[in-house]
């Protein structure tokens, strides 16, 4: 099939396995899933801390589960990338670790404090959801599948999420305070979630051409404003003084742009910011760390004695 | 010798692959053809699937307890009633939640 074929052809789920596609199109379709991917295991490495620090036993075993989650949904993306043909999982994941993989501008940031974690459970999470949710309509059908499945189980991520900024900010408050310093900082980080305006896209055009975008970066982080900055102040969290954000005549909300920090943005896209090669050398001490297991499940050895053995459930 | 080919039909166009029954068939080829006459013809049809009987494996409610042998409500959006509007993708997974839920513990 000719580029000018798929772009005729391109609409929700066009294309599987079966067909002959343009290697420029493959490519795309891999950059894109291997960044998805690469996201939902940093995420996954970001706050897998909190299992431990949750000041709770539910919090505890609801972080427990959506770690979990967010590594499933890592492997099932890695999958839909690897059906292309252009790389392994193995050669994904190897290029995570060694700080050539691509992943989500959030996930570059440490979180320490508890605080913190609506950012990334509620905020982050909820402009990821939006933008998975278009992505069920995506071109390439094995990426539109895993889709309906990381949708089916983000609700709980984000309701989890939502939770938790709920009960801090009707807590002490010491603990209002210190949300709201945590959403002040969070803030700037959680707009550019969706990158650059359309113009200053780089990927943008062909991957809308060929089906495999369904939104810009501009509708969809329009769509999360208009839902997320209304819940914001609702729960009492007060917008910093920049970026400057203000409210259309029709009620749509706007960002001013050329208040956000866009170097440091390509800093971080590029795996160039410290504290980002931080959390990645960390995965990958991490990878490297369990290496025994991943021998020990391609060996021919079995079990001599003992019960069968059984996965989690 | 023939042999079992499970078969599996989707719809239409980026649906899923569904099993729908099997055929007896010497090879791939045949089966394939089989598939298409048997399972094809009639219910709406796009592609199909044939996969050797013995390379199917299978675990059941005997083998293990899916879903967990303990009480996991907190990974379900129901756990968390926030009485506040949902963003529409959010309402989705939760209506798709509770149609699963519902169904599990009809099941």
């Amino acid at each position: 099939m000719d580029i000018e074929t798929v772009k005729e052809r391109a609409g929700p789920r066009e294309f599987n396995p079966a067909d002959d596609l343009p290697e420029e199109y493959r490519k795309a379709a891999t950059r894109m899933i291997e960044f998805h991917a690469n996201s939902e295991i940093m995420g996954a490495y970001l706050e897998r801390p909190f299992i431990r620090q949750a000041p709770s036993i539910d919090r505890k075993l609801a972080f427990s589960a959506k770690v979990q989650d967010e590594i499933g949904h890592g492997q099932l993306l890695y999958r839909a990338a690897e059906t292309l043909g252009i790389k392994t999982r193995e050669e994904m994941l190897d290029d995570l670790a060694n700080g050539d993989g691509k992943f989500l501008n959030c996930f570059h940031y440490p979180m320490d404090s508890w605080e913190e974690t609506p950012m990334i459970a509620f905020f982050v999470d909820g402009a990821a959801m939006r933008r998975q949710a278009t992505l069920r309509r995506t071109s390439w059908e094995p990426y539109a599948h895993a889709m309906d499945k990381v949708c089916f189980e983000e609700g709980f991520h984000v309701k989890h999420g939502e939770d938790i900024l709920a009960t801090l900010m009707s807590g002490s408050r010491a603990e209002q305070r210190r949300t709201q310093e945590a959403f002040e900082e969070w803030w700037p980080r959680i707009i550019q979630f969706f990158g650059p305006t359309d113009d200053k896209s780089t990927h943008h055009d062909f991957a809308a051409d060929v089906g495999l975008k369904q939104m810009t970066n501009d509708e969809l982080r329009q769509a999360f404003l208009d839902m997320y900055v209304p819940k914001a102040r609702n729960y009492g969290l007060e917008l910093p003084d920049y970026p400057r954000v203000h409210q259309n005549d029709d009620g749509r909300w706007v960002v001013e742009e050329d208040d956000l920090d866009w170097d440091e943005f390509f800093t971080v896209a590029r795996n160039n910011y410290e504290p980002g090669i931080g959390q990645i050398d960390g995965r990958a001490r991490a990878q490297e760390a369990v290496e025994w297991v991943r021998d020990a499940i391609e060996s021919d050895a079995t079990p001599q004695s003992g019960k069968a053995p059984q996965a989690a459930d | 010798m023939t042999q079992i080919w499970e078969v599996f039909r989707q719809e239409e166009k980026g649906g899923y692959h569904t099993h729908c029954g099997n055929v007896h068939a010497p090879d791939r080829e045949m089966a394939k053809q089989f598939a298409a006459v048997q399972h094809g013809r009639r219910k709406p049809t796009n592609s199909i699937w044939v996969v050797p009987k013995d390379e199917v494996g299978e675990i059941d409610g005997d083998d293990v307890s899916f879903g967990g042998t303990t009480d996991k409500g907190y990974r379900w959006t129901t756990a968390y009633n926030l009485q506040t509007r949902q963003a529409e993708e959010v309402e989705e997974s939760d209506a798709e939640q509770q149609d699963a839920e519902q169904r599990r513990g009809e099941a």
